[in-house]
């Protein structure tokens, strides 16, 4: 059975006041299920609709909206590196070709992350890692794995 | 009332009303998928699209209101290629399952492409997008993903009208789909309406699949007979060449005073109950007897029993059939009853459609102030098809069901293979033409009192 | 290249996102004038200032901020898009990673002209490490006693391009799927609930404190007459020095790419620039060579400034590889739910995928560019639009390319 944890109930409260609506609780009660169990489990839906009143299937319908939301358990590290164009002008391809074949990651062709002035960029868990070369990206892996 | 003009003839609208209602009034036929009367626009087929003077670009309809003096186009060339067009990004991922699909026939996207499209597929079948094709939905519906058009009806059905969200779309851009909630059925008492609404072979009835193509069916109106409500009807039925004339769906007619655009799912299959267990011979106490001696046996049965006779009456006949059995119990000095709390299930009432009168013309026997207590007791019963089981010493049954009971029983014909009116719960009166011509058609309740009478 | 650094002024000072340091060097003092300023005035002084929005529209602020009620018995929202997802775009995670306190700010400031009592940022959910530094900004202006009369919640979205569509937005902070409403006839403001809300960048709100605290006239004396003021703007790509670097209005965009940018990298020649982020139409050498960073002559030159990004390629880039990949990144995007558009990102995309692998006609080419103008200006938002003019502006302006894959 999900339940939330003491904090994010008492962060739950408190954003109830800052909305004119629970509606608007959707999108911050679906990351902190994320962060507590490291991905959407389905129960964790039907909790959130009790607490928050929004019938399950809207939330489903938006959490599968979203490219930040894991309906499905992660077991290995989420690597998301940015393959837009100015990261493809400034060597992502050569990135994703080698990461291709690491099956100790899960490799997330994504778009656009913001950050095309100090491309190729990768992100993994919430951190950017920036202006990478092959080897920073080595060496970033083998620190995070 | 405000004047405007559409392709160059004036017409009077409602004030504040959307311009496609207008269209869709006056039949100036326009495109569209996404837009329905009873759920109201949601502008994401795009198909409705008219030009507007004053307007740079096309307009959609359903988002538009009417205003003085507007002056709308909706067949110069340049929407015609907008439609074209557009229907062409609507077809290109579209599976051609015509040949097996049920909604051919009655597919809008069919439709729209005989008139406006006749494009040749320029996507192969490698690089269509694909999903799931058989999805058994629960409530006798089956969704197919990849004939979706994405028009949001059935997921607005399950928000506004039942108000029970199962349906909705998952994920984004044309890996778009719609879906119950993993592991969750459709499942609520109006659930085969979205196979009416879908305007394409999505969402189809899982009871009808395959049993026929829509072009051979014949379609009547009628009235549903579930409960007190009355929901106005479709009967499709056919006759196949050596066969019997069946009827293969019950579908919602559109009726603003009664049931609008929809019907609920008990009454939609009760068209099987029409087809199933029927009284077909004329029989005492179980063994044949021929029609002609039976109806001798009644005679007589009335002479012997004059003093102590009740005929009961069955709530669902029509006004007039029930009249004449009056008429008759009059004149055979029989007393009347029909009892009414038999046809009273409190659980099925809804705040939808459904009554908790399961009967369909109880209000006639309102107006006739019979007698809805059970009857005392006499010495023959004369059951015009009242589904309670009574006992007396004589009966006689005109019963359109088998039944277990005693006495003679006579075949009776149902709704459909009668003629007549009815008055629902409000008041509202509809009237119903005889629908089915059965090979071996058996006799109405006024054949019946002819005959007894002669 | 005048130094005009009128929302940048603070990005290199250590600690800039504190509040002690932000204070220290001039934050909030703007909020002194509003003693002498009614709501109302604050809007017209920013409607005289000529600021256009930051976000890619360009559309004038004072005008977007004027359709707000002044007396509503409806409680207004100020909502602030920081969805920065625009490719070629990263100006705004600048101001909230380096200065989030001037956002603040502006915030007050905005709220105040609008009379609104709660603030939202809306912050795209990969900038959460950016979104750190700003509710820590926020927090400190909370326990300064900051922000009595105006709230600020930061609400964090989950990587959808689409929900930088300001309707899009709302539907989005209301707890439902990111896809844009249908627009209104006559020109009105947003709703959050049924509320009168108003949705501005975060550069734009960024802005509005220099306005209030020097005046209009004085953002007037930078930029040209119809775009005063400064920009944001980016350059990445083949860049020497790619990065975000604030200019005035007007600057010839050769000068700007060799004077902040230090050229072409690698010294390569240029070849193509797309000035304000994808969805815009690209300019080739020789336009780029015409073109000057300002609002109305990259319109009259056939593209937009959109959001200032530009990205940069040289000689060796091939451009029909450059446009496959933008069209992956509307595939990916596309809200799916309007027809032209969900079907017609994706068609595009194969079609030029067809072009790559050589077994493209040149009625494939064709009919690119007649699914390019299925989606523009026939759908519910300027998403397809946009992937219509990058399609067409691409093909048109390199069409030998394209031919030479058939």
């Amino acid at each position: 059975m999900f339940r939330f944890n003491d904090v994010n109930l008492l962060k739950i409260n408190q954003l109830k006041k800052r909305y004119p609506s629970n509606d608007a609780l959707v999108l911050p009660c679906l990351w902190m299920i994320q962060y507590q169990e490291g991905y959407i489990p389905l129960e964790a839906i039907d909790t959130m609709s009790e607490l928050i009143k929004v019938p399950p299937m809207e939330i489903y319908r938006v959490a599968s909206f979203y490219t930040m939301f894991h309906l499905e358990p992660q077991e290995k590290l989420v690597v998301d590196v940015c393959k837009t164009l100015s990261c493809k002008l400034c060597g992502s391809d050569a990135i994703l070709k080698h990461l291709q074949s690491n099956d100790k990651i899960r490799l997330r062709h994504v778009e656009c992350l913001g950050s095309c002035g100090t491309a190729p960029v990768m992100q993994v868990k919430d951190i950017y890692y920036e202006n990478l070369t092959l080897q920073k990206v080595d060496s970033i892996l083998e620190e995070l794995l | 009332m405000i004047e405007l003009s559409v392709n160059n003839k004036t017409y009077h609208a409602q004030e504040g009303s959307l311009l496609i209602d207008l269209l869709i009034k006056e039949n100036i036929h326009i495109p569209y998928f996404c837009y329905h009367e009873a759920l109201g626009a949601d502008g994401n087929c795009r198909m409705c699209m008219v030009s507007i003077q004053g307007q740079k670009r096309p307009q959609i309809a359903c988002d538009t209101i009417v205003k003085e003096g507007m002056v709308v186009d909706t067949q110069n060339e340049s929407i015609k290629k907008i439609r074209t067009d557009i229907l062409e990004l609507e077809l290109i991922n579209h599976p051609v399952d015509c040949p097996i699909c049920d909604q051919a026939g009655e597919c809008s996207l069919q439709d729209f492409y005989m008139e406006y499209g006749l494009h040749n597929s320029q996507v192969s079948i490698e690089e269509k997008v694909k999903h799931a094709k058989k999805i058994d939905l629960g409530s006798d519906v089956m969704l197919d993903q990849e004939r979706c058009v994405l028009c949001a009806r059935c997921t607005r059905f399950t928000e506004k009208i039942t108000k029970t969200h199962e349906l909705g779309i998952i994920g984004r851009g044309d890996e778009a789909k719609v879906s119950t909630f993993p592991g969750r059925k459709l499942d609520n008492p109006y659930a085969m309406n979205v196979v009416d609404l879908c305007p394409v072979g999505a969402l189809t009835s899982k009871d009808f699949r395959f049993s026929q193509r829509v072009w051979f069916l014949q379609t009547s109106d009628s009235v549903c007979h579930g409960c007190a409500k009355g929901c106005s009807i479709y009967v499709d039925h056919n006759k196949l060449k050596y066969k019997d004339d069946v009827i293969y769906r019950f579908r919602p007619r559109r009726n603003d005073a009664v049931n609008g655009f929809f019907m609920c799912d008990e009454g939609r299959l009760s068209y099987k109950d029409l087809q199933e267990n029927r009284q077909e011979r004329t029989v005492l106490n179980s063994q044949d007897i021929d029609e002609e001696k039976a109806i001798e046996n009644v005679k007589n049965l009335i002479q012997t029993h004059k003093t102590s006779i009740a005929v009961i009456i069955d709530a669902n006949l029509y006004t007039e059939e029930i009249e004449a059995i009056v008429s008759f119990s009059n004149s055979i000095g029989a007393n009347v009853y029909s009892p009414l709390s038999v046809y009273i299930d409190e659980g099925f009432e809804d705040d939808m459609l459904k009554s908790s009168n399961r009967a369909a013309n109880f209000k006639s026997i309102e107006n006739l102030g019979i007698d809805t207590s059970f009857p005392k007791a006499e010495r023959l019963f004369i059951n015009f098809n009242h589904p309670h089981n009574f006992s007396a010493e004589s009966q006689v049954n005109f019963l359109t069901h088998k039944r277990n009971n005693s006495g003679l029983t006579f075949p009776l014909a149902s709704f459909v293979e009668s003629a007549g009116t009815l008055m629902n719960e409000d008041g509202i009166e509809q009237r119903c033409e005889k629908i089915l011509f059965k090979n071996n058609a058996v006799p109405t309740v006024l054949e019946y009192l002819k005959r007894i009478e002669s | 290249m005048r130094d005009c650094r009128l929302v940048s002024q603070k990005f290199e000072i250590e600690n800039s996102y504190t509040l002690e340091v932000a204070k220290a060097h001039g934050g909030y003092k703007s909020l002194e004038k509003l003693d002498q300023l009614s709501p109302k005035q604050c809007v017209e002084i920013i409607k005289e200032s000529g600021l256009r929005g930051k976000g890619g529209g360009g559309a004038s602020a004072g005008d977007k901020w004027s359709l707000m009620p002044q007396d509503s018995t409806k409680p207004s929202f100020l909502v602030v898009n920081c969805d920065e997802s625009e490719p070629g775009t990263f100006k705004d995670r600048q101001i909230i990673s380096k200065d989030p306190h001037l956002l603040i700010e502006g915030i007050l400031l905005t709220s105040y002209a609008i009379q609104a009592k709660h603030a939202y940022i809306y912050i795209r959910g990969e900038y959460k490490q950016f979104q750190d530094i700003l509710q820590n900004a926020i927090d400190e202006a909370y326990d300064a006693g900051l922000l009595q009369n105006c709230d600020i919640t930061i609400h964090r979205g989950a990587g959808a391009y689409i929900c930088g569509e300001k309707s899009a937005l709302l539907e989005s902070m209301e707890g439902k799927r990111g896809h844009p409403r249908l627009k209104p006839k006559q020109k009105e403001c947003e709703w959050y609930f049924g509320n009168p809300t108003l949705v501005n960048n975060v550069e734009t709100i960024a802005s509005v404190p220099y306005i209030i605290e020097n005046g209009a006239q004085a953002y007037r004396r930078f930029g040209t007459d119809e775009s005063p003021g400064t920009m944001l703007f980016a350059m990445s790509g083949h860049i020497e020095k790619p990065g975000v670097y604030e200019s005035e209005f007007g600057v010839s965009m050769l000068e700007y790419i060799h004077h902040f940018g230090g050229g072409i990298k690698n010294g390569k020649k240029l070849k193509a620039v797309i000035p304000g982020g994808a969805s815009t139409d690209v300019l080739t050498a020789d336009e780029v060579a015409k073109a000057t960073l300002d609002y109305e002559t990259l319109r009259n030159m056939g593209s937009a400034l959109g959001t200032g990004g530009m990205i940069v390629m040289d000689e060796d880039v091939s451009m029909v590889e450059a446009l496959k990949n933008l069209l992956e990144f509307y595939h990916e995007e596309s809200c799916g739910q309007c027809t032209p558009c969900r079907e017609g990102t994706g068609w595009s995309d194969k079609l030029v995928e067809k072009l790559l692998r050589k077994e493209a006609t040149k009625d494939d080419i064709n009919k690119l560019l007649e699914v390019a103008d299925t989606m523009n200006g026939k759908t519910i938002c300027v998403f397809a639009p946009a992937v219509s003019t990058v399609i067409q502006s691409f093909v048109k302006k390199f069409r030998d390319e394209f031919e030479m894959k058939l």
